[in-house]
């Protein structure tokens, strides 16, 4: 069977017009449905004919999980339809949760953040291009990682959180999500179900099919961010071959709670190192009581790199970790 | 229903990657069916308790069937395999774990326990007690004509191991060989302290056809733990799901159903260890 | 008088239709009746076809026809490309075409098929296939021979000298010397040595090469994405196996080229061919993934050089080894690179040894300057190496170094027709500040160190002999001729501005007539080299000053007098002091053609081409005709010399370098259209940045398949990743030995921008160069970081 790529497959589209409607196509069609938000990783899936689902649900019509209101107890709460030029460019979201607006902005070219959605960006799937070429790997159902082999070409691969599949998570707003303690809130046919940001994302050792905890019939559909913190320093960096349209080679978010010049809470997370958005909790607990100083930096990198094992052509991101991890709490501001 | 799952390699060839996970299922139906017909069709044949006393004479109550080491093996298999099975099959059904590190653990386990049954049959057994002679044959036969009531025909006594009983071990041999010597040619591709990655060791087809015979022993396998897990429980075997655990049987069970001409206890205990399983 | 244009900024006659839309590209055409067609590509990177079956796809409605490599006309040799192959050498090379209804049951149908290939040895590296034992990427052999390709392999002991880290260098194809360099480097007194590997590149054009062909009575119209109009028929003609006068090329806009799509390209064949076999037209629609297989490449080196100076930095000795990739089907970079190196270094003596080598990679072809650009990339940062040695200030070395009116080229050491390469030195090394910059190197300010380098890149700029075609209509306009394309470069109108000045005519008074050969275009060269410029400024001062004469000769017809009485300008020519006395434009164009003979055509200069021939044969009696060859002379070779200068940021915990500032200046002869030069000019600059920085083309080597075929994966430098106003300035002196003094642009700059790149990022790692491009922060986070190397010395496809 010869292959076309570069070409979209026709498919039954649907528009609907509310969440519910949204819920009730993705249960009919179940494995056959596919989720359309703002199409930047979908198109490319179609266009390579690699996914080649029955009907496409395309959630542009659905205006009530896109926008960003007010949220309950100080915070915001976020469609994940919204744009992320939307996120990005929001008063409160700049001024309240700058760590996020600097993430949705650094994402791919204005054009993306134009078309592409928050909610989007979180659920993307993973741009490791031996599973992108549609070959066979775990990841689409086969019984080989492409990537982890001797040759392999696999500079922007795993360094952690590596099983079988050593695919990263590509997400540059996921980790600021994380580092916020954002909620993710859920809606199936059965309802609606909240997770904590750190709990949505899930590695190839449970899963490794999916990246989130969302299966079919699931829809990703509001973002809830906790009040901001008084005080609270951050911290974001992307490293990528380009300034625009690019995927990191890896991102570090961090929130510092500083109190006298003491890091009295910390969250600190690196994404584009495992196939999702790592939380470091030994650099968290090993940085509370100290200055978030040069010295302090150092010592969180080395903690968060603790473990790290490099494929043949991914060592620098060892030290790129832990460089980052070091300017994420000496530079945070 | 597929056999086999297909897809087409990164220059386009058709190669098999593994076998139909459908066969689960499959497995699982047909293991209930042979257990819900046998159940319904084969009466429960207690003991009778007809012995010929003559034979009893010179042994003591109590005769060992499975020395320590050979119920050691027996269960240390079972547990492995359980994990091996769990660790297989749930996540593909829909329970989802970290599954890969327990399963080649489990794996190795039972290599481990594998290769030590192996060495405890050449050195310390008599490795034919589980070949399967021309006596074994009439005994199937009889034995399968007088469960179905075909025949008056009684069944005669076994030696050590009724042939049903080596015919299930030779098929699970097989099923585990299979699933075991794949299993360690698998374990080159996933990240483990004990191999180094050589993913490309083979060509993908042939790879392919690992995976699917890894795969058919693994479901051949199920089928087999649920035959092996309801003869365990029907009343009339209990005495030797118990001797798996306690290890003896006694004077009675030993004359109703082994032939003392074919299994020769000799009531010493060290003629029983000698024997082993 | 009318204004001078040259030199002047002035606004092309498409700009308006490519800022709106309206300009049509070859895709953007329809013919009544057309069909669509689909390739279907290789799976694996060599492999030979053992059967086809296509009954599926032919069963299906709307499917009209499946065209195969055997219906195409052969290639005359060996290596040549046909458009489809039944033994592919690239993963991606199209096997065949299925042509339907509609793109979708095209595709469908194509899904269909069943190629049953048999998988042939392939090989990626050039070193592997020179291995003994080692496969080779073509059936024939691994490099060209004199009958064709043949198979070179090196002993072992050849790899085993040279170890992990240094180029083997086992007999060569090719090799020339200049005077000893055994000798030369006996006496130096520094030398430095490195092994150096040059990335292949796709070229990535925004339009891809998609093509509709029709056929009307015998004769081929072919809509196409070309870099050369009326010099793609004859490549065209060959492929459909016609005649070159029944091939009509249409193509006024072409989205990018960069050499890739000089005189046509060969996927050309396929809807020329396929619409001939079913009877329709058919239009091709070359998608971005295509592109990045059938799309041509830089051909990449992996290379060794060894270089002796005096100790003024005079370089006394350049020993060069270059094995090149040259993909499936050959390539010649290797060779110009070693000429190239002579016109920016003069050495004293040199030795050149060369092996190109094939591989089951795309097709290479022409890249902007190619072979040039990758030596300038490579040789530049050990140069600077030398002077850091020397204590020589790396401005002042390649002063030293630089040829001047006097110096020479390449193996034959002949003339230059003119170089202002310490002029352009100079004016780059004031508008960068030099002197001031360069000691900020090393300058560490938080985590970023700061590195300045500067790159200079000669690439040959002109050729001559090409034909000029001139008409005044009776519209009063003039109207130029133009057989070149038209590929963004602007020289489409900007040559034909030699024309409009001889004449004296107000820019407004000139019509461009271009991209459609049935519009009857004269002799021209390929738009390659970056001839364009330097030959069509010649070929049309030559038709302007034939046009002069021709009007000066008609006015004394009808006014009396002779000849030498007139004068032309404003769109008149009239009797000299007396503006009254004479014929407009549109007088004399009706005047001509009443006449006929030579005015309006009738009579034909013999020293035209053939193809000249035609064109004014075609518009005989529609005006004041004026053609001409360009006998000019050239008394050697056409070059241009690009430097430019750096200034980065290197950011010591993530190895990013962004780039702080740029600035370039060039010997370019005259300028004529500055701010179109500034473009070409700092466009050239960034592309070479590319493929220093992030640009890769990444293969599996176990499957021999390519990863970077979007722009996002292949990751060409964005707007961003360049300081948002490079500066730019030319020496702007003419050339003596063209009339309007003008040379060439496009290619030099490529090398001099990744070299100033290559040597500024060195300069802040403290004089230590990587040698290898793309240079991407991993590996220069590794080096900083003494990590190990993300990938070995020779590695290439990284």
């Amino acid at each position: 069977m010869a292959v076309i790529r570069d070409m979209i497959a026709p498919f039954e589209l649907y528009q609907p017009a509310g969440v519910d409607d949204a819920v009730r196509l993705m249960d009919q069609y179940g494995d056959e449905g596919w989720v359309l938000a703002g199409g930047l990783d979908t198109f490319d899936w179609f266009k390579d004919r690699i996914k080649r689902p029955a009907a496409v649900i395309d959630l542009a019509a659905v205006d009530e999980i896109r926008g960003i209101a007010e949220g309950g107890d100080g915070g915001l709460d976020i469609g994940a339809m919204t744009s992320l030029t939307a996120v990005a460019e929001h008063a409160d979201v700049q001024s309240r949760y700058p760590l996020l607006a600097e993430a949705a902005g650094l994402v791919a070219t204005p054009q993306i953040r134009n078309q592409g959605t928050l909610g989007g960006n979180i659920v993307q799937d993973t741009r490791c291009w031996y599973y992108r070429s549609g070959w066979p790997c775990y990841r689409a159902g086969g019984n080989i990682c492409y990537a982890s082999t001797r040759r392999a070409m696999n500079r922007e691969h795993c360094i952690m959180g590596a099983d079988r599949c050593v695919a990263v998570n590509p997400s540059d707003t996921a980790p600021a999500l994380v580092a916020l303690d954002a909620e993710m809130v859920v809606a199936s046919s059965s309802g609606e179900r909240t997770y904590a940001a750190a709990d949505f994302f899930i590695g190839p050792d449970i899963d490794i099919e999916r990246m989130t905890v969302l299966e079919p019939g699931d829809l990703l559909t509001r973002i809830v961010l906790p009040a901001p913190r008084e005080g609270a320093r951050w911290y974001f960096e992307k490293i990528r071959d380009r300034k625009s349209w690019d995927f990191s080679l890896v991102t570090v978010a961090s929130m510092l709670q500083v109190q006298g010049g003491v890091i009295q809470d910390a969250r600190v997370v690196v994404n584009s190192i495992a196939p999702y958005p790592v939380r470091m909790g030994a650099v968290e607990a090993a940085i509370r009581g100290r200055e978030p100083s040069e010295e302090t930096g150092q010592m969180a990198g080395e903690i968060a790199v603790e473990g790290a094992r490099a494929l043949r052509h991914n060592d620098y991101k060892i030290a790129l970790t832990r460089n980052l991890v070091k300017r994420s709490i000496r530079d945070a501001a | 229903m597929e056999f086999l799952r297909r897809a087409l390699n990164p220059w386009g060839e058709d190669v098999p990657i593994g076998v139909s996970w459908d066969l689960i299922w499959a497995a699982v139906i047909i293991g209930a069916v042979f257990v819900v017909v046998h159940a319904l069709m084969v009466p429960k044949k207690v003991a009778t308790g007809e012995i010929d006393e003559s034979e009893a004479k010179g042994l003591p109550e109590k005769l060992q069937r499975h020395t320590v080491g050979a119920r050691g093996f027996h269960w240390s298999m079972s547990a492995t395999m359980f994990a091996l099975l769990i660790t297989a099959f749930f996540p593909v059904i829909g329970i989802q774990f970290p599954w890969v590190t327990i399963h080649w653990i489990a794996g190795v386990l039972l290599i481990l326990t594998v290769i030590y049954h192996i060495y405890h049959v050449f050195a310390k057994q008599d490795f034919w007690t589980m070949w399967i002679d021309r006596r074994d044959v009439e005994e199937g036969k009889l034995g399968l004509k007088a469960a179905l009531g075909q025949s008056d025909a009684e069944r005669p006594r076994a030696g050590k191991y009724p042939v049903d009983q080596k015919m299930f071990h030779h098929v699970a041999m097989i099923a585990t060989l299979g699933a075991v010597v794949t299993g360690i040619l698998m374990m080159f591709r996933i990240d483990n302290f004990l191999l180094p990655m050589n993913t490309y060791m083979f060509s993908d087809a042939t790879w392919g056809w690992i995976y699917v015979i890894h795969g058919v022993c693994g479901i051949g396998l199920i089928f087999l733990v649920i035959a092996h897990v309801y003869f365990a429980i029907r009343p009339e075997k209990r005495w030797m799901t118990w001797s798996m655990i306690n290890g003896w049987i006694d004077r009675d069970r030993y004359l109703e159903n082994h032939d003392p001409a074919r299994w020769t206890v000799d009531g010493s205990s060290q003629r029983a260890e000698a024997e082993g399983d | 008088m009318a204004e001078r244009t040259i030199g002047t900024d002035i606004s092309p006659p498409d700009l308006h239709a490519k800022i709106t839309g309206r300009a049509r590209y070859a895709e953007d055409f329809h013919a009544e009746g057309m069909a669509f067609a689909k390739l279907l590509l290789s799976p694996m990177p060599h492999a030979r076809v053992r059967s086809v079956d296509t009954s599926r796809a032919e069963a299906m409605e709307g499917v009209l026809g499946i065209l195969r490599a055997s219906e195409l006309p052969r290639p005359e040799q060996g290596t040549r490309e046909g458009a489809l192959s039944d033994e592919p050498l690239y993963e991606g090379a199209p096997i065949l075409a299925v042509a339907a209804v509609d793109e979708t049951t095209a595709a469908a149908a194509v899904e269909a098929i069943r190629v049953d290939l048999e998988p042939l040895p392939f090989v990626l590296d050039p070193l592997d296939s020179l291995r003994e034992g080692g496969p080779n990427a073509r059936t024939d052999g691994n490099v060209p021979g004199e009958d064709g390709p043949t198979s070179l392999k090196w002993p072992d002991s050849v790899f085993d000298e040279a170890g992990p880290d240094r180029l083997p260098m086992g007999e060569p194809t090719a090799e020339w010397a200049i005077g000893d360099v055994d000798a030369a480097f006996a006496e130096a007194d520094v030398i430095v040595e490195e092994t150096i590997v040059h990335q292949s590149v796709t070229h990535h054009p925004m339009e891809p090469r998609s093509c509709m062909a029709y056929w009307q009575n015998g004769k081929l119209f072919l809509h196409g994405s070309t870099q050369s109009t009326e010099r793609t028929r004859g490549p065209v003609a060959a492929m459909a196996g016609i005649d070159v006068e029944d091939v009509v090329m249409i193509g006024e806009y072409c989205g990018g080229g960069f050499g890739s799509k000089i005189a046509g390209v060969p996927i050309m064949a396929v809807p020329a061919v396929l619409s001939r076999k079913i009877g329709r037209p058919v239009m091709l629609r070359i998608t971005r993934y295509e592109e990045n297989y059938i799309g041509r490449a830089r051909a990449g080196f992996q290379g060794w050089a060894k270089i002796g100076f005096r100790s003024d930095g005079r370089m006394t000795a350049l020993d060069l080894y270059l094995v090149q990739d040259s993909g499936a089907y050959g390539a010649s970079d290797f060779f110009t690179a070693g000429t190239v190196a002579t016109a920016s270094y003069q050495p004293e003596n040199m030795r050149f040894r060369g092996v190109p080598v094939y591989t089951n990679t795309p097709p290479r072809s022409a890249q902007r300057a190619p072979g040039g650009a990758q030596i300038v990339a490579m040789l530049e940062p050990v140069v600077d190496k030398a002077a850091r040695e020397l204590g020589v200030d790396r401005l002042e070395i390649r002063k030293v170094n630089a040829p001047g009116h006097d110096g020479w080229l390449g193996p034959n050491q002949g003339p230059f027709t003119s170089a202002y390469v310490r002029e352009a030195l100079d004016l780059g090394g004031e508008l960068f500040e030099w002197e001031g910059r360069s000691q900020l190197s090393g300058r560490r300010e938080g985590t970023r160190v700061t590195g300045v380098g500067m790159g200079l890149s000669p690439f040959t700029a002109g050729s001559n002999g090409r034909d000029g075609l001139l008409v005044i209509r009776p519209d009063g306009k003039l109207h130029v001729h133009q057989g070149i394309g038209n590929l963004g470069t602007h020289s489409i109108a900007d040559t034909a501005r030699a024309a409009s000045d001889v004449l004296d005519l107000d820019w407004d008074d000139v019509v461009v007539v271009w991209g459609d050969t049935s519009k009857h275009l004269p002799f021209s060269t390929v738009q390659a080299g970056s001839q364009t410029t330097h030959a069509h400024t010649r070929a049309n001062h030559a038709a302007g000053e034939a046009m002069v004469g021709l009007l000066q000769e008609l006015a004394a017809l009808e006014l009396g007098g002779s000849a030498t009485d007139y004068r032309v300008a404003d769109g008149r020519v009239f009797r000299a002091g007396n503006r009254a006395a004479g014929l407009s434009f549109a007088q004399a164009a009706e005047r001509a053609i009443a006449r006929g003979g030579k005015f309006s055509g009738g009579e034909i200069p013999e020293d035209l081409h053939d193809v000249t021939k035609g064109a004014v044969a075609g518009l005989a009696g529609e005006g004041l005709i004026a053609a001409a060859k360009d006998n000019y002379g050239q008394p050697g070779a056409v070059f241009t010399w690009v430097a430019t200068f750096a200034q980065v940021e290197l950011d010591v915990e993530t190895g990013e370098v962004e780039i702080v500032d740029l600035a370039s200046a060039t010997d370019c002869g005259t300028v004529i259209h500055p701010r179109s030069l500034a473009a070409q000019t700092n466009g050239g600059v960034f592309q070479g940045i590319g493929m220093a920085k992030s640009q890769r083309w990444v293969f599996d080597p176990q499957w021999g398949i390519p990863f970077t075929k979007r722009f996002y994966t292949a990751r060409p430098p964005g707007i961003l990743d360049v300081p948002l106003s490079p500066r730019f300035a030319a020496v702007n002196e003419p050339d003596p030995h063209t009339p309007v003094g003008a040379k060439g642009i496009g290619e030099p700059p490529v090398g001099a921008g990744e070299a100033a790149y290559a040597c500024a990022v060195a300069d802040a790692m403290g004089g230590l160069c990587l040698c290898r491009t793309p240079l991407t922060s991993d590996m220069i986070l590794a080096e900083l970081e003494g990590r190990p190397r993300p990938y070995g010395l020779l590695d290439t496809h990284v």
